[in-house]
């Protein structure tokens, strides 16, 4: 048996249950940042030894709506977030100080399964306010060009270039230093997610039109020149699959992508690894993720991939030869919140899921029991 | 009611219309019975004088799956039912609708928004049925459905055309009951497209002097042999050859290239046109499908999606009918088997709902630019003037000049058409 991240563990649950939290970032290896539907963020210092689970200590102050995208600059200095505001804000990761504040960490609901909220004749009242003491912060800056929900956002590998897509199908490349657009072009479908190539030089996008029912026509995989907007690659016919998220690894070598933007089922979360210049399939990962696959990471490792579910587990590849490792957490086959989103911590010993129950789950991975992969 | 809910979150066969009724439908079509409802034979006439002679007409916008009320004309802003949309304001001063609707939100003067409909099932096959008769499916009775009772009341006796046209069998075919196969719907493909047979394989001269020796030919058979089966199976053959003749009205290949811009380019916006066309052809009721809202999980971006189709060709539809002097007599339904769930589940998905839920009136008969009814501040229950399923038709009935309660006889036994007790919801109807 194979005991590559065999002794990951859970070291804290993080409760906030005011919305599905949606979206997660690491600041640095001690600091996690998490994002709601609600259009909060709060960051919390993840103590270095023990197994309390701290209070938030700050709150990001500026979106009006659901949160989509969360992530830190390649300097560790800001971090960027995006949603259904139709806005990219820019968020100091650093900064300790701002106004006092309070915020309640469970006035949510609890979500009843499919069918359950048929019978239901009120939203039940909020349980006793749990609260935190934090620190208030307001964006930086933000970006306010789009015009429909933003779903997609990537910086370049050394931070001086963001892309933004939309629901509107608009990708627009920025210059992240001062905030001026750069160009725009049109995709076919809608963006649901986005990367760029470490090389700077692509960016591939995850399009699709939601529907009920699945049509072929209406997701696609497509690879753009970042300084033209030229189309340079559309495996959309290879790659028949809504998907949820998209990603090139660090060393450019591995680019993957996971389906499962819409809910579809059993056997609906299929991970893929493609060739980065030419996007064509090389493997197929599995056994998938049931219900849809929703987020993906690579470990810094550069041997592992991750990715989360709608079956509320992370699950670990080795990309040497795409064998599935291990499921952190329980595999649930049955109805419940996913998890949202993943985030590794730059020296790789940390993992925090964003949990639509509303809580960021933070595994510590230690990498330090890591073997070797087999190459057998 | 999580037991007849399958775990993919579509629901299952039973709660829908079953394909044995579907197929029912469609065999019944292509046999001829329900190449039914014209009017007079051999009185064509342009369909620009047909359209000025004839009266009332009614298109139908019917929400397959049951769409959501909360996230489209009853929102709730700020309470925890409100989901990810939000309200925008219309060009009527305290009625706002989704964002996602700004078509609607400029067409909010001619809406009447009935958002207090409270409906006995939130189950697709017994709500489709209940929406479309007034009746509960269990009675057994084969009442008509509303575009047969339309049918039956508005439509042009000299016309060549059908009076009752469905544009696609989704939303269900719950037939003219016991008024009779002549008011059958006619079901055409979702994008409005004719069925093969519907297509001559000779040229028309030829198929006149076929259609005639025929005729000679079966006139004599039938004197020498009456009954009810010779007989159904000619007026099949005759409504066949009728819809060879008019069928020009359902191709709309050539406008439709111009005006897919505006109203969208997808099956519902050219099922929406072509419902514009054929009741400005004369056809009484159109009854026009948009699959898809029975949203059990990703309610969000699935509605989204369903929006930016729905809203520009419903938008195009109301402004066409506007521009060319017939939305006055033309009665528009927006309108589902049931609403969906003000909570939110587990799976980001609005399950079934009966209880408080929103149909949209517009155009023929009714005055617009208000709500009727409301729901409680969370959407769970109607707060005021409940309108029942039957209480809905007899509304749409009484706008279209057919009285809500009109006796029928199957045999001896008396049937209304929508059942006693029911109301006309008269502070809509101009």
């Amino acid at each position: 048996m194979n005991e590559t991240f065999a002794n990951a563990k859970v070291i804290h649950t993080l409760p906030w249950n005011s919305d599905v939290v949606f979206a997660v970032a690491f600041i640095g290896n001690d600091k996690v940042a998490a994002a709601n539907r609600r259009g909060d963020i709060l960051i919390w210092n993840l103590p270095a030894t023990g197994d309390q689970s701290p209070d938030p200590v700050r709150r990001l102050v500026g979106h009006t709506r659901a949160i989509n995208c969360l992530l830190l600059s390649p300097d560790g200095k800001t971090l960027i977030s995006a949603g259904n505001d139709r806005t990219v804000k820019f968020w100091d990761a650093a900064l300790t100080t701002g106004e006092p504040g309070q915020v309640v960490l469970n006035d949510g609901f609890v979500r009843k399964n499919q069918g359950g909220t048929m019978g239901l004749k009120k939203i039940s009242d909020p349980p006793p306010p749990v609260t935190a003491n934090v620190v208030v912060q307001k964006p930086l800056r933000e970006l306010t060009a789009h015009k429909d929900w933003i779903w997609g956002l990537a910086l370049s590998r050394d931070g001086k270039t963001l892309v933004t897509g939309d629901d509107s199908s608009e990708v627009i490349v920025w210059d992240t230093q001062t905030g001026a657009e750069q160009h725009r072009w049109k995709t076919k479908l809608w963006v649901r997610a986005l990367d760029i190539s470490p090389d700077g030089k692509t960016v591939v996008t995850a399009e699709n039109f939601p529907q009920l029912k699945f049509s072929e026509k209406d997701a696609g995989v497509r690879g753009w020149d970042i300084q033209s907007g030229e189309l340079k690659f559309d495996v959309s016919e290879e790659l028949k699959f809504e998907m949820a998220a998209v990603r090139f690894s660090s060393d450019g070598k591995h680019l993957a992508i996971c389906q499962g933007n819409i809910d579809r089922g059993e056997n609906e979360g299929k991970v893929f690894l493609l060739d980065p210049s030419t996007g064509k399939k090389l493997r197929e990962l599995t056994p998938p993720h049931h219900n849809g696959a929703t987020d993906l990471a690579f470990h810094p490792d550069g041997q592992h991939l991750f990715t989360s579910g709608r079956d509320r587990v992370v699950k670990i590849w080795r990309l040497s030869d795409g064998k599935h490792v291990r499921n952190l957490g329980e595999e649930d086959k049955g109805q419940s919140e996913s998890l949202c989103a993943i985030s590794i911590t730059p020296d790789g010993k940390l993992l925090a899921a964003a949990d639509g129950k509303g809580q960021v789950v933070v595994y510590e991975l230690d990498p330090s029991s890591q073997k070797q992969p087999s190459t057998t | 009611m999580d037991t007849q809910l399958q775990q993919s979150g579509t629901c299952d066969s039973g709660q829908h219309l079953s394909r044995r009724n579907l197929l029912k439908g469609t065999v019944l079509t292509a046999g001829g019975m329900a190449v039914a409802n014209w009017g007079a034979l051999f009185h064509s006439q342009t369909i620009a004088a047909e359209a000025k002679r004839t009266g009332k007409r009614c298109i139908m916008l019917y929400m397959e799956g049951g769409a959501s009320q909360i996230d489209t004309f009853d929102m709730k802003p700020g309470r925890p039912t409100a989901g990810e949309f939000r309200p925008v304001q219309t060009n009527v001063p305290g009625i706002q609708v989704c964002e996602f609707l700004p078509n609607m939100a400029r067409h909010a003067d001619k809406l009447g928004i009935i958002r207090s409909m409270q409906t006995k099932t939130p189950d697709h096959g017994p709500g489709g049925y209940y929406m479309h008769t007034g009746y509960h499916p269990s009675e057994r009775f084969p009442h008509p459905e509303a575009g047969a009772m339309i049918a039956k009341y508005c439509e042009n006796p000299e016309s060549d055309l059908p009076s009752f046209v469905k544009i696609g069998s989704g939303s269900g075919i719950y037939g003219a009951g016991y008024l009779g196969p002549q008011y059958d719907p006619f079901v055409v493909a979702d994008d409005g497209k004719l069925p093969g047979f519907a297509n001559p394989s000779v040229a028309p001269e030829i198929q006149g002097r076929r259609a005639e020796l025929l005729s000679f030919m079966e006139q004599r058979f039938a004197e020498q042999r009456p009954g009810d089966p010779f007989a159904s199976h000619r007026t099949a053959e005759l409504r066949t050859i009728r819809l060879m003749q008019a069928r020009q009205a359902f191709d709309v290949s050539a406008e439709w290239e111009k005006a897919k811009d505006r109203y969208g380019d997808s099956k519902f916006g050219r099922g929406c046109f072509t419902a514009l066309k054929l009741v400005e052809a004369g056809v009484s009721f159109v009854e026009v499908g948009q699959g898809n809202h029975d949203t059990h999980m990703s309610n969000f971006p699935i509605s989204k999606s369903l929006y930016s189709t729905m809203d520009p060709a419903w938008g195009s539809l109301l402004d066409d009918l506007t521009q060319r002097g017939l939305l006055q007599d033309t009665l528009v339904v927006w309108t589902s088997e049931f609403g969906r769930t003000p909570a939110i589940n587990v799976r980001a998905g609005r399950d079934h709902f009966g209880r408080a839920w929103t149909v949209v009136l517009a155009g023929g008969g009714i005055k617009g630019g208000q709500h009727y009814g409301s729901t409680d501040r969370d959407g769970f229950e109607v707060a005021e003037n409940p309108v029942s399923e039957a209480d809905y038709l007899a509304t749409i009935y009484k706008a279209m000049g057919v009285d809500h309660r009109a006796k029928h006889y199957l045999g001896t036994r008396p049937i209304w058409a929508t059942e006693e007790g029911s109301k006309p919801i008269e502070e809509l109807l101009g």
